[in-house]
């Protein structure tokens, strides 16, 4: 580990400790940290034979704990406390001939420093303690520290940044100028620059704390939810396809778009934890909490022919349980899916024990190449939930505007039925040895049999009766008089569970035996009605389990007002039964403008349903699956069976929590859990920073790095639990710190002591991520379309990058892309395909989702250049951004004045001027000689073209704003 | 002074730590392509670090024999008992059912495990043997070019591997973890060896038409990734259909002057602001486009055949005028060897015939045969064949058992990972051999006395080659210890063999 090694160099050669002797009199030692300062060099040198994994341990040997370390072998003690002379540890890494020292030559680990072993003699001096690893302790509010310049500071954590500045020698530098803070602020909070008035109210508000102000306004925008969600999505690998073979479209948005609104709204991080992990197994969960659950859905899946489903359940469950791992614990577990980790204290045991979380939930573990592979809801959107309650609001106006009495009389007069039906009757249930008996032999009641015990029975034809029989191997009749004003022929409609025989006035007329359930199926049967009154009779004949019969015997209109008609005579003060009498007035009734409005309502309610999604959700299994050790991680393997628990060294799951992903979430958001606050606020700092006070964001175990301040991070965990879990409150304490408002500027004196900026000696400069890159650019053109969430957009892609990657029976062989101008939304909404996630995002480091990402690479190659130079959205962004200068009715000067504004929100220095103004009239000479030149290059982007702007001019505009949109500033939050 | 100079001058350690692991990410100017590789970069950072790194030794670790890499991944699965590893005994087991003894219940996938009967379909396409310089070869008549070539080649039919289907087995060949997130070969070559030239990736990918048109099993930018490695060592793929490299035309309307204007002009501005922050990630961004203009140059020169001699297309047979065909695809990598390419991929589709190999084998081998040899020949004419590791294969083999109706001119094969045929070539590799056996059925690895063997990937199992085994070597020859060149990476160091995989000596000179 070299970076906390490198700091204790630091710190030690600060208090002279290189100097220490070998022997003699003893100096002031520092004191030295197990976790910090010997843990990372035996975990790194020694535990790979001699650490937790005990079957490992090589010669019996574990120096992962004090027992271990100290226990007597054959030839002493490895660590003797407050001894290193008599530690064999010390003799055999120290050992001069290669054949007794350690680690061994063919291990292929590198021998100890002078420095290292310096280390740990003075850690056995000091007793050779093994305290546990930082990051397993749950951390407590440090003590505000004293520092050299409390008035620099505006909040704690200036002061816990100003004492590390202290110990360096290293001042902080000035604030940033204003400009530079609004573009700053807005690009880290809202991942967009500020709009012309955000940033002109800021620069005139004279107000003392004229920044908390901004940056509350920032806090409170939409843009702020869709910038932060996108962090979030990357580390739970948020796509729109399955990811492997096929990868066809897989319909999740829904969830996405929930993210951006719970971060909008604040939702608390417990409650957005627990609702991802858990929110199926709270009591009564509302959509929302449901919608939330996608997240267990989010792995990747396949249905690849000939795949086996074990092993995928395997595959799934997997990576599940190394996310869930890495977002919320900061550990990688994945070691342990094989072995007993290596490093940290995670046994294979505990693996299968959180792994025993996630493998019973009800999803199939192939998706079956469809978008919805069960369990899904629909999710509409607020909106979409606020549209259709106004609807039916409507709809309920006007059928309280209607009187129930005045339809009823309104159909009495104008409807005349054909068909009536009276006297309906039932017989008793007739019991047979088994279902062929009970469909064949005749009983009491069946033409030509004697007559049956009937009684009454308040039979309404076009509705479902379940359960009449209620026994197996049983049958019964039904018997009605139907009569008709003319003779005629009608087609039955006859729905049965299971067998169904039918008579009409004695003669067999439709005979089924039919094994189903009454909705499966409506058998058409064609009935010969004479005039006046006729017998049906209909014998049902159930073989196991529920029974049923629907006998549909008008026309369906016909039908609908019969029943409503019937039903109001009987029931009229009934309130159900007038508003489907009033509704089917108004769909059957005269056509009137009433009628008319109600049934425009009705399409529309029906248009807005069909247009909400559905989404992927969790639902646990009723008897979960058992879970065993896979010996080797292989899904074919299974080794003892394993119960659900936490691993062992971060307790125990309390009692009063349910064993299931539940208890495990709430376990995870206890405040007494030392990792899962840290973890995110590490994260959150990271982004802001550029590097996490941790920077190895994905790991806080052993091989992770030490904290750079460890009180920092600890005083935000804390504080972060202490707020209600608010994000926007820890947002807001980070921008507004005097560290992060702080100027940019790279002195050689920072370089030096600073490089890395890890002590926050300055404010944070790093090249934007990709998706701001694009959205700066659209913002630039004037081009950006801020609508929130729905479905993945497809923008401009060079032709063949969906096809030739692709088997051509996937749902995502062939890329359509939009037309309209959802084409110039947000990046964040990108269709995201996994095996061909959109290019320009991919080179500029955006993971491809397929695993958990924490923390992107920032890379820089000449496609990046490419990209930013000639990809169709950032020429068009430029040819538009353009005209809205050309449309400005100022002098060239003011509108590259307006063009610095536009792209890097500051006014240009005369040297600036100066080069673009001479390129403007380079260009305009080009292209003025060669005005087809001009045409050809303005021809880019769906965006129109403006009739009255010269084709020369816009050309020659075009470059110089491309050109400022590919400068390091541009990309570059600083 | 000269701007990149100047910039070059400005390189200090702060660009050596950016927001990944190992403080390589951000912006090493060296770099741009993986340039200059790891060792130099490990002396650049402990001059400054003070220190040494502690994951990664300088590489190569040992003389390495061969330079790069040319890999021709036949994607799908081609079936060696078509083409490699000939059967004659089961001309007269034709529809008689596979012995138990020798499927020995191991699993096979579910398209299959639902037939009543596993029918043996011997291979209806005629072997002949060749004199490969040792004890002889048989190849299948399909392949005519490629028998020619025998005496370059190191044919190991013992491939094995434990993926049974397409997706997990493509990115084990191609990443050394059936499930996706590692860094691909490719990818840890430029990360670990750099680039040898300024103008071009490092590592190059190809896609070749199928004549068949039916391209069955997808092959996609995961393959050639970088997992957690910095985006910067992925494969870039060069296509044939609009831009060889995404993004590298300038818009129409803008001439090579007018660009070169534009670039000096942002490079005016990058300057002022170097002066006024004095952040040395700025200078590299300022080389950033400097490089993306040579790459504008590099990469069409390198597309343009017109200047090959009529003797190069006769060799590469007519499809190699056409781009985008295995055969010009070949000519094109031979080109980037050339020119100082490290790793060249080139994929050929369309090798999942779980029906119609009487029908569809012989215009896949086609699509690949002349191609495959005329690259062998032209590498050799050149010189190039010592220095350049080739490889071919694809993820898994086929059954001999027939999946559906069964006739002596059509059947169909199902996958089939426990034997399959891989062929290697220069870079180092014995010239001639052939490597392992399996049973008269094709279906098990068998020892010298014919005995079957379960290859352990724990162990070296002799006589068999596993994936992690194949890996190993093509490291080796490359002068690389696979088990040295790790990645830390969420608290554990990563390598391309995972903790597996044995240098297989025998294969290699």
């Amino acid at each position: 580990m070299k970076h906390s090694y490198s700091l204790l160099v630091m710190a030690i050669a600060g208090l002279g400790y290189a100097a220490w002797p070998e022997q003699g009199a003893k100096p002031k030692q520092p004191e030295i940290n197990f976790g910090r300062d010997v843990k990372p060099i035996l975990s790194q040198h020694c535990f790979k034979c001699h650490g937790p994994d005990a079957s490992k341990a090589a010669a019996g040997l574990r120096l992962d704990s004090f027992a271990g370390a100290t226990k007597a072998l054959d030839d002493g003690c490895a660590i003797v406390p407050k001894d290193p002379t008599k530690s064999i540890l010390i003799e055999r890494v120290s050992a001069k001939t290669p054949a007794m020292r350690m680690p061994p030559a063919n291990s292929g680990m590198a021998a100890l420093s002078t420095e290292q072993i310096g280390i740990l003699k003075a850690w056995i001096s000091q007793g050779a303690k093994y305290e546990k690893h930082w990051s397993f302790v749950s951390p407590k509010l440090p003590a505000i520290p004293a520092v050299s310049n409390p008035a620099w500071c505006r909040n704690p954590i200036d002061r816990f940044v100003l004492e590390k500045l202290d110990v360096a020698g290293l001042k902080p530098e000035p604030e940033a100028d204003k400009d530079t803070l609004a573009m700053r602020a807005a690009l880290t909070l809202t991942g967009l620059p500020p709009s012309q008035s955000e940033q002109a109210a800021f620069r005139n508000d004279k107000s003392k704390d004229a920044y908390e102000h901004y940056v509350d306004k920032l806090l409170a925008k939409q843009t702020y939810g869709e910038h932060q969600a996108r962090f979030w999505l990357d580390a739970v690998r948020y796509a729109d396809t399955h990811g492997l073979q096929l990868d066809n479209e897989r319909s999740v948005y829904p969830y996405r778009d929930w993210v951006v609104e719970s971060l909008n709204e604040d939702l608390p991080f417990d409650k957005f934890a627990q609702w991802q992990l858990a929110g199926d197994l709270l009591p009564k969960p509302t959509n929302e909490q449901l919608v939330a659950t996608g997240y267990v859905r989010m792995n990747l899946t396949s249905n690849e022919g000939g795949a086996i489903e074990e092993e995928f359940l395997a595959r799934n469950t997997f990576d599940r349980v190394e996310t869930t791992s890495t977002v919320f614990l900061g550990l990688t577990v994945g070691c342990a899916r094989c072995h007993d980790h290596k490093f940290d204290p995670i046994k294979q045991k505990d693996y299968y024990g959180l792994y025993a979380f996630f493998d019973s939930t009800a999803d199939s573990p192939l998706d079956g190449n469809i978008a919805l592979p069960p369990p899904f809801i629909s999710a509409p959107s607020k909106a979409q939930t606020a549209e259709l309650a106004q609807k039916h609001a409507q709809m309920e106006r006007r059928l309280k505007s209607l009187d129930a009495g005045k339809a009823a009389a309104w159909f009495e007069a104008h409807h005349k039925s054909l068909i009536l039906t009276k006297d309906w009757q039932v017989s008793s249930v007739y019991t047979s040895p088994n279902f062929d008996v009970a469909f064949e032999k005749a009983q009491p009641g069946e033409p030509g049999q004697p007559d049956a015990q009937w009684k009454a029975f308040d039979f309404v034809p076009g509705t479902d009766y379940n359960n009449i029989i209620g026994k197996d191997s049983s049958s019964i009749y039904i018997k009605g008089t139907i009569s008709a004003t003319k003779a005629v022929e009608i087609t039955l409609g006859v729905s049965s569970d299971d067998a169904v025989r039918v008579w009409l006035n004695g003669t067999l007329i439709h005979s089924n035996k039919a094994s189903r359930g009454v909705n499966q199926a409506i058998d058409k049967v064609k009935a010969q009605f004479r005039a006046g009154d006729n017998q049906l009779i209909v014998k049902i004949i159930n073989g196991v389990g529920p029974d049923g019969v629907n006998i549909r015997i008008a026309s369906d209109s016909d039908q609908l007002i019969d029943n409503a008609l019937a039903a109001f005579r009987r029931t009229p003060q009934n309130a159900a039964v007038q508003n489907e009498l009033k509704k089917t007035y108004f769909q059957l009734g005269p056509k009137t403008a009433e009628s008319r409005a109600y049934l425009a309502l009705t399409k529309e309610i029906t248009e807005i349903e069909a247009s909400i999604p559905k989404t992927l959700i969790a639902k646990e299994m009723a008897t979960p699956r058992p879970t065993f050790i896979l010996k080797r991680g292989q899904y074919d393997q299974k080794g003892d069976p394993v119960d659900r628990h936490i691993p062992a060294s971060l307790g125990v799951l309390p009692a009063n929590l349910s064993v299931d992903r539940l208890g495990l979430a709430k376990w995870l958001t206890s405040p007494t859990n030392p990792l899962v606050s840290r973890v995110f606020v590490n994260r959150v700092w990271q982004q802001h920073f550029g590097t996490g006070i941790v920077k190895t964001a994905e790991d806080f175990g052993s091989q992770g790095e030490w904290p750079a301040n460890q009180a920092l991070l600890d005083y935000l965990s804390v504080s972060f639990m202490n707020n209600g879990w608010s994000i926007k409150k820890l947002n807001k304490m980070m921008v507004t710190s005097a560290a992060f408002r702080q100027s940019s500027k790279v002195t050689p004196q920072k370089l030096a002591k600073d490089a890395e900026n890890r002590l926050i000696s300055r404010g944070p400069r790093y090249r934007l991520d990709a998706e701001v890159i694009r959205d700066k650019a659209l913002d630039a053109g004037g081009l950006l379309v801020k609508k929130i969430g729905g479905h993945g957009f497809k923008p401009y892609q060079p032709d063949g990058l969906w096809e030739g990657s692709s088997d051509p029976a996937s749902s995502t062989h062939f890329y359509k892309r939009d037309h309209d101008l959802s084409i110039y939304r947000r990046s964040m909404y990108l269709f995201w395909k996994r095996t061909s996630p959109p290019p320009a995002m991919i080179t500029f480091d955006a993971p491809t989702r397929d695993t958990c990402t924490v923390r992107r690479s920032s890379t820089n190659t000449p496609l990046q250049a490419l990209t930013t130079l000639n990809e169709v959205a950032f020429l068009e962004a430029s040819r538009t951004m353009a005209q809205r200068l050309l449309s400005l009715n100022v002098s060239d000067e003011q509108r590259l004045a307006r063009a610095f504004e536009i792209t890097l929100g500051r006014t240009p220095q005369p040297s600036e001027s100066k080069i673009l103004t001479n390129a403007l009239s380079r260009y305009r000479k080009l292209y003025q000689a060669d005005p087809a030149a001009a045409k050809n290059l303005i021809n880019v982007g769906d965006a129109p073209q403006p009739a009255k702007v010269s084709a020369t001019d816009q050309a020659a505009w075009m470059i110089v704003c491309s050109s400022l949109m590919n400068t390091d500033e541009f990309l570059t939050l600083h | 002074m000269d701007p990149i100079r100047e910039a070059e001058l400005m390189m200090t350690r702060r660009q050596l730590f950016g927001r990944t692991t190992l403080g390589l990410g951000t912006a090493a100017l060296s770099r741009l392509f993986a340039l200059g590789g790891l060792g130099g970069l490990t002396q650049l950072a402990s001059a400054f670090d003070g220190q040494a790194h502690h994951g990664i030794p300088g590489l190569p670790n040992f003389a390495p024999k061969a330079k790069r890499v040319i890999y021709l991944f036949m994607s799908g699965g081609p079936s060696q008992l078509d083409l490699w590893d000939y059967k004659p005994k089961l001309n007269d087991l034709f529809n008689t059912d596979l012995p138990d003894s020798v499927r020995r219940g191991q699993r096979v996938t579910t398209m299959t495990s639902g037939q009543a009967r596993f029918p043996i379909a011997p291979s209806k396409y005629k072997f002949q043997h060749h004199d490969n310089g040792g004890d002889g070869i048989w190849v299948s008549e399909l392949l005519p070019h490629t028998a020619k070539i025998v005496k370059k080649l190191c044919v190991i039919k013992t491939m094995w591997t434990e993926a049974i289907n397409h997706d997990p087995a493509t990115t084990y060949l191609q990443t050394g973890s059936q499930l996706p997130g590692r860094p691909s070969m490719g990818a840890w070559l430029s990360y670990g060896l750099g680039s040898m030239n300024e103008n071009l990736p490092t590592y190059v990918v190809l896609h070749s038409k199928v004549s068949s048109g039916k391209p069955n099993q997808p092959v996609y930018p995961r393959l050639w990734g970088t997992g957690f490695l910095p985006s910067e060592y992925q494969g870039v793929s060069l296509r044939s259909q609009g831009d060889p490299v995404l993004y590298l035309k300038d818009p129409n309307g803008m001439d090579r002057t007018t660009r070169r204007a534009m670039l000096d002009d942002i490079a005016a501005l990058n300057h002022r602001e170097l002066g006024a922050f004095g952040d040395p990630e700025i200078a590299a961004r300022i080389k950033q486009y400097e490089l993306a203009y040579r790459l504008q140059a590099s990469v069409p020169d390198l597309m343009d055949l017109s200047k090959e001699s009529a003797d190069t297309f006769e060799l590469y047979g007519k499809d190699a005028h056409e781009p985008g065909t295995f055969a010009a695809n070949c000519l094109l990598a031979r080109r980037m060897v050339q020119r100082g390419v490290r790793f060249i991929q080139i994929f050929h589709r369309g090798w999942d015939l779980h029906s119609d190999l009487g029908i569809d084998m012989p215009s896949q081998a086609k699509d690949i045969d002349q191609g495959c040899a005329a690259l062998i020949k032209d590498l050799e004419r050149t010189g190039l064949l010592d220095e350049t590791l080739v490889i071919w294969g694809g993820e898994f083999g086929r059954t001999v058992y027939s999946q559906g109706p069964l006739s002596h001119e059509n059947y169909g094969r199902d996958h089939h990972p426990r034997a399959f045929t891989v062929w290697m070539a220069g870079g180092g590799v014995k010239p001639g051999m052939v490597y392992g056996q399996t049973d008269d059925f094709g279906y098990n690895i068998v020892d010298k006395n014919g005995a079957i063997i379960d290859p352990s990937v724990d162990r070296r199992t002799p006589g068999a080659v596993h994936v992690h085994d194949l890996q190993a070597t093509v490291l080796n020859q490359l002068g690389i210890d696979h088990t040295k060149m790790t990645y830390h990476y969420q608290g554990r160091e990563f390598r391309l063999t995972d903790v597996y995989g044995n240098v297989i000596h025998d294969l290699i000179t």
